[in-house]
This record gives C-alpha cells, sequence and structure tokens, in this order.
C-alpha cells in the first residue's frame, strides 16, 4: 500500500502547530531524503535530511560502539534551542526543532506521541488510531482558537 | 608516530567504503543506510555520515581514512571531513560517465574550500564501458595537460592496489610540502603535536 503522505503531513502539521515552542519537524529516510517536513522558512528540506540522518547514524553508532545500545533519541542543545532525533522505525527519522523555552518533559511525551501516530501511517499498522490524532487535531484547534 | 589524514571522496558507488574497509588495520566504521535515491539502483546501502579506517604506515606514520558520502546533499559532511585532511582522493567509476559531471563537482566544492594535494583514482576500469583515464581527465575539466593531477587505477577491493593509491597520495603529500609553489600549498603545516617534515622515509 502506497505511504499515506498527505496524512504524516498533516500529522506534522498539527504537531508544530499544536506544540508549544515547537519551531519545526522532518520526517525522513535513514539515508537523509525528506518524506514530509514543516520548517522554518529558510531551511532546506534536503539538507535538513541529510543532516538528520548523518547524525542519526552516527549516534547510532555510538550507541553500538560504545556500548550504550538502542539509541531512543538524540538531542543537541544549543542557545537558541533544541534538535531533536528520534528514530521512527527502521524506515523513517522524526526531526524536531524546538526553542530554548521549551518545556522538555511537554517536547518529550508530544514526540512520543507523534512517533506512534506517524509509524502507524507510515507501516500502515491496521487501521491508523483515529483516536489519537483526532485528538490531536483538536487540540490543535483549541490552540490555534 | 606522526598522523596523516587522508579523505576519500567521488560519487556514490565509486568505490570509497570498500576502499576504507580493504586498506584499514581496525574494523572500519562505516555509516551505511539503505538506499531509497537514484543510487538504490547501482548498490543496496549507501554512506550517509562517514567512513573511518585507521592503518600504520611503516614505523612511523599512522594514517587515518575517512570516506564522505557520494551524493551532494551530504555536502555539510564534504566540507567537515576535508577540512583537517593533507591530501585527498576522488575516486572516479571508469564505467559510469554520466556521473563525471558531479565528480566535477566534487573537486569545485573541494578547491574552494582547501589547497590540497588531490589524486583521481580510477575505479571498475575492467567493466565493460570503462573510458580512458585521457578522457575522464578531459571531461572532468582538465584540458591543460600542466595541471593534470596524479591519476591512478586502483581496485578497492584488492589491499595492494589501495595501498599503491595511498603510496602515491603521500608522494603527493612530500612533493607539496618540498615544493609547494609548483603545484599546491597544504592547508595545515601540522600533523597532531609536532610539525610534519618530509623526512619520513616511507617504508611499506
Amino acid at each position: 500500500m502506497a505511504i499515506n503522505t498527505e496524512r504524516l503531513g498533516l500529522i506534522l502539521q498539527n504537531f508544530v502547530s499544536a506544540t508549544s515552542d515547537v519551531q519545526g519537524a522532518a520526517l525522513v529516510t535513514p539515508d537523509g531524503l525528506p518524506l514530509v517536513a514543516n520548517l522554518p522558512g529558510a531551511m532546506d528540506e534536503e539538507r535538513v535530511s541529510a543532516m538528520s540522518a548523518a547524525m542519526l547514524s552516527l549516534g547510532e553508532r555510538i550507541g553500538k560502539e560504545l556500548a550504550r545500545g538502542t539509541i531512543d533519541r538524540l538531542y543537541v542543545e544549543g542557545d537558541e534551542g533544541f534538535s531533536i532525533l528520534t528514530s521512527c522505525g527502521q524506515d523513517a527519522v522524526f526531526l524536531v526543532l524546538a526553542g530554548k523555552t521549551a518545556k522538555q518533559g511537554v517536547l518529550m511525551l508530544e514526540i512520543k506521541r507523534a512517533v506512534s501516530d506517524l509509524r502507524s501511517t507510515l507501516f500502515n499498522v491496521g487501521q491508523p488510531r483515529p483516536e489519537s490524532s483526532i485528538g490531536m487535531m483538536s487540540r490543535a484547534r483549541s490552540a490555534r482558537a | 608516530m606522526r598522523l596523516m589524514r587522508l579523505v576519500v571522496t567521488g560519487t556514490a558507488g565509486a568505490g570509497k567504503s570498500t576502499f576504507v574497509r580493504t586498506v584499514s588495520d581496525i574494523e572500519a566504521i562505516d555509516t551505511d543506510r539503505t538506499a531509497t535515491d537514484e543510487t538504490a539502483q547501482i548498490k543496496q546501502k549507501t554512506t550517509v555520515a562517514f567512513d573511518f579506517g585507521r592503518l600504520s604506515f611503516g614505523p612511523r606514520l599512522e594514517i587515518h581514512i575517512y570516506g564522505t558520502p557520494g551524493q551532494s546533499r551530504f555536502n555539510f559532511m564534504w566540507d567537515i571531513l576535508i577540512q583537517r585532511a593533507n591530501a585527498y582522493v576522488l575516486l572516479v567509476a571508469a564505467h559510469r560517465i554520466d556521473e563525471l559531471v558531479k565528480a566535477r563537482q566534487i573537486i569545485a566544492f573541494m578547491n574552494e574550500r582547501v589547497q590540497i594535494p588531490m589524486v583521481i583514482g580510477l575505479t571498475h576500469r575492467d567493466c565493460p564501458g570503462a573510458r580512458s583515464p585521457e578522457e575522464i581527465a578531459m571531461r572532468l575539466g582538465y584540458t591543460d595537460l600542466s595541471n593534470l593531477p596524479t591519476i591512478v587505477t586502483v581496485n578497492p577491493n584488492e589491499k595492494n592496489s589501495v595501498l599503491e593509491t595511498l603510496n602515491v597520495m603521500l608522494m603527493s603529500y612530500l612533493m607539496s610540502q618540498l615544493a609547494p609553489d609548483l603545484n599546491t600549498v597544504p592547508a595545515r603545516q601540522n600533523f597532531g603535536q609536532e610539525e610534519y617534515r618530509p623526512r619520513v622515509q616511507i617504508v611499506r
């Protein structure tokens, strides 16, 4: 079955607009090609995707070579904000860009939720769970209202 | 012990990762991921960050070899890796002449950033459709024979062949140190701790 990119785009859009302090997000292939992206204007999708893939591959190498096990996420903290990379199944990497004021606990929970939505859409795991994504959408709407 | 950093670059499928893996004394570090772009037609996996290998070249020289990704979307990695390199080899698959435009872009990218010795390594010369070194040099934009870089044929699967190429790279490096104005100027003079002078006898 074909990948439902429209739906992926919607999940991403909702994630970016509904989660406070998130400035952008992208779902990319492990070899660094964009699947869907919702990024700040100046950022080039191709480049961001390639960087995400390179970073995650190095992180996973570190996990392996330095005996840290399977890597859940990679975290790059700068004085302007965070970049967080999460593996999203075998075929995708999820990148989130957040401002420095972001509440990390909330961010992590929202990322976890988005990843599970993205995964189920990406891999057509049964029917995508409507409750959670509708929940996200209605929260998105209330956040915008 | 002196340390020298060499970079292996070139288009996807030229043999960069194999080159590093073949010659490394340690188990080479790779960052291969399943290819989903046009590279998938050539091979299953592709490098997304870098390959790393290490070898001792004689008793007094240690070489670190970094292989770059081939696709231009990873050019930030090209930049990171070339900045600290002492010399680099551009691998070119002699039978894929359509890729030469991309190889040419890599040369331009590197030339913009560093002036270090460069060697062209022709791979896949035994494949059907392989072109002559002269034709490839011309297609890479080297019409003037006076500034032609050294061109070697290399089989990335054969250790001796790869060592031969490293030897040529070392020689180009030493030449550039002896007569910097003749060809190229090294980007950085120091190797690790102390300054490197071309008085190391290369023992293979």
